[in-house]
């Protein structure tokens, strides 16, 4: 990071956070806290559900893992846009009639109170368990690029989310997170454009891709139908719908970003931008990466992308060998590449094919030998390492600020379930109007430093342990998206039949979990149907028990 | 629970879901496209 790099992601932070909490100020009442007063026009909702759905290490990890397996990874977002749909017609217009702060507050209305505080526990926990390595994640990887202190990182980053969020609530949020999002466009797009203008001389964009696409990366679509793999149409298809049903239609960090409309029409466009607008988001990213992979064709690569792990391995004697073996691969894989895009026949495809199997071959050694993965490594690698100063400045801002919305947006939205769901409903249901103000503030000031609290945990515990925790999060889905299909769509089903299947929903998801490879997109499938059917059982169960006794 | 509440934009929710549904298909056919055509 150069001193204009230090500028840049300053100035860059400072202008978006100004700006949010300029468009805050003046906030009187709860609901103009926590709704903005259902005031929101489309296009500030619709990248405010982007920003917070694109996290710092979605940012980092998409374009790395385009490097290491190719784009299918795109496959994923294919069941949003159907998704988007569905909550624009069901959720937006019976949330907005219902005049709710959170989604959950809907399912007393249609249930009872145990059922709602039920899903909001739920929620709590899930969030409570990710908001920590929503923070920790990113941090451990600047502070291995850039060689930050991971404390300071994680306080910098944490502080700054908390004090917007506390002092302007979801307006300031909202606003923030749409000047994150026009920057991480151009960001991107600038990062994309030195990309191609660092491929060496007489090496054009499709060559690139050619290169690339032979050693099967340019992948955006895969037909093969198998339970057992993450991305392919059929999981994107069926998978990805339940998975966005529940994210964007139960998921109170989502559901209160288009809760803040000023009108249902408002809402539902800001979902329909996301339907057309976050596939083609996502391809470019990947495509970013793709073109990150075609540049170390042409550029020595170091064998490990993670540096911390290549230099305390580059004094063992074994690993002198791997790294030399590496050079020698890499550099029979540029000599098959220039020979292929010279004359690309059967002989040269294969012969290149082999080059990059090999040098691959020695790369999982090192990886191996380093015990872990350097996926989300690779792009910011190549960023600090490659681009010209300034642009690191503003890819930074965009690291920093996708991790700060994504903060931002949880801890407001923990915040809103904990003041509404349960302290109101249950402890304080007479409060006033300012009680309830004061009581979102440190609420969100509570789970601010909790965030970063755990965050900062994350350093005692290992990262496996961390990731492992954030999975656990998203085990829950299945049974929230179910129990609010039977509320919109069951009728018949009333509070007992519905608060059960849940429970048996969710023991399903961590059986499939636990006890088979089934891929994770097909868990919320399997929740999201044992509830709905398990309900359904228990509610003709009960319709039949009073003329069998 | 679509009768009463017209979309933003093309009149009905049918037209909306057979828009998203040609979206869809046109999306996956130009990654198909792209992937062949750069895959020796």
């Amino acid at each position: 990071m150069k001193t204009l790099d230090w500028v840049v992601l300053f100035s860059t932070l400072t202008a978006i956070i100004s700006y949010g909490l300029y468009r805050a100020r003046g906030q009187q009442t709860t609901s103009q806290y926590l709704l903005a007063g259902r005031t929101m026009p489309w296009y500030a909702m619709a990248l405010s559900i982007m920003a917070t759905q694109a996290s710092a290490i979605t940012f980092i990890s998409t374009t790395g893992q385009a490097y290491v397996d190719g784009m299918r990874f795109v496959q994923y977002y294919f069941g949003l846009p159907l998704a988007m749909i569905l909550i624009s017609v069901t959720a937006v217009p019976l949330f907005h009639r219902a005049n709710v702060y959170t989604a959950y507050e809907f399912l007393e209305k249609r249930f009872d109170a145990r059922v709602r505080a039920l899903v909001s526990c739920v929620f709590l926990i899930q969030r409570g368990l990710g908001v920590g390595m929503a923070l920790y994640a990113p941090a451990v990887v600047l502070t291995v690029i850039l060689g930050w202190s991971e404390q300071w990182t994680i306080l910098l980053m944490g502080c700054v989310a908390i004090l917007y969020t506390v002092l302007g609530g979801i307006k300031a949020v909202t606003w923030t997170d749409f000047q994150q999002m026009l920057v991480m466009t151009v960001g991107m797009i600038i990062a994309f454009g030195t990309a191609i203008s660092l491929l060496p001389p007489g090496v054009g964009f499709t060559d690139a891709l050619r290169v690339a696409g032979a050693a099967g990366k340019v992948n955006p679509v895969t037909f093969n139908f198998d339970l057992n793999d993450r991305y392919n149409l059929f999981s994107g298809l069926i998978g990805g719908m339940f998975l966005a049903l529940a994210y964007f239609g139960c998921d109170q960090s989502q559901v209160q970003r288009y809760l803040t409309g000023k009108s249902i029409t408002q809402s539902r466009l800001s979902l329909l931008f996301n339907a057309v607008a976050k596939i083609p988001m996502q391809f470019f990213i990947l495509l970013t990466g793709v073109m990150v992979f075609a540049f170390y064709t042409f550029q020595a690569p170091p064998v490990l992308f993670h540096a911390e792990k290549l230099t305390a391995l580059q004094g063992t004697p074994g690993f002198s060998r791997i790294e030399s073996e590496y050079k020698e691969k890499w550099q029979a894989r540029r000599l098959a590449a220039e020979q292929m895009l010279a004359a690309e026949t059967p002989e040269t495809v294969e012969r290149y094919r082999e080059a990059h199997r090999e040098a691959e071959a020695v790369r999982r050694e090192a990886l191996t030998a380093a015990k872990a993965t350097d996926t989300n490594y690779i792009f910011l690698s190549f960023v600090t390492q490659y681009l010209p100063a300034g642009v690191v400045g503003l890819v930074m801002a965009v690291i920093f600020g996708a991790a700060m919305s994504v903060i931002a947006g949880e801890i407001n939205s923990l915040a809103t379930v904990s003041v509404i769901d349960l302290y109101q409903r249950f402890l304080k249901p007479q409060a006033s109007d300012s009680h309830m103000m004061w009581a979102s503030r440190l609420l969100t000031l509570f789970w601010g430093l909790y965030a970063v609290g755990t965050a900062q945990l994350g350093k005692t515990f290992n990262l496996s342990l961390i990731e492992a925790v954030n999975l656990l999060g998203s085990l829950f889905y299945g049974g929230l998206l179910g129990v609010f299909v039977l509320a919109f769509y069951v009728k018949h089903v009333t509070a007992g039949p519905a608060f059960w299947g849940v429970i048996c929903g969710e023991i399903a998801i961590f059986a499939a979990a636990r006890y088979t490879d089934i891929a994770f997109l097909w868990w919320n499938v399997i929740g999201c149907v044992v509830v709905i059917v398990s309900a359904i059982i228990l509610q003709a169960f009960r319709g039949r028990q009073p003329a069998t006794s | 629970p679509q009768q009463d509440e017209p979309p933003p934009f093309l009149g009905s929710w049918k037209r909306v879901y057979q828009a998203i549904g040609i979206y869809l298909v046109t999306v996956i056919v130009l990654f198909w496209v792209f992937k062949r055509s750069f895959t020796p």
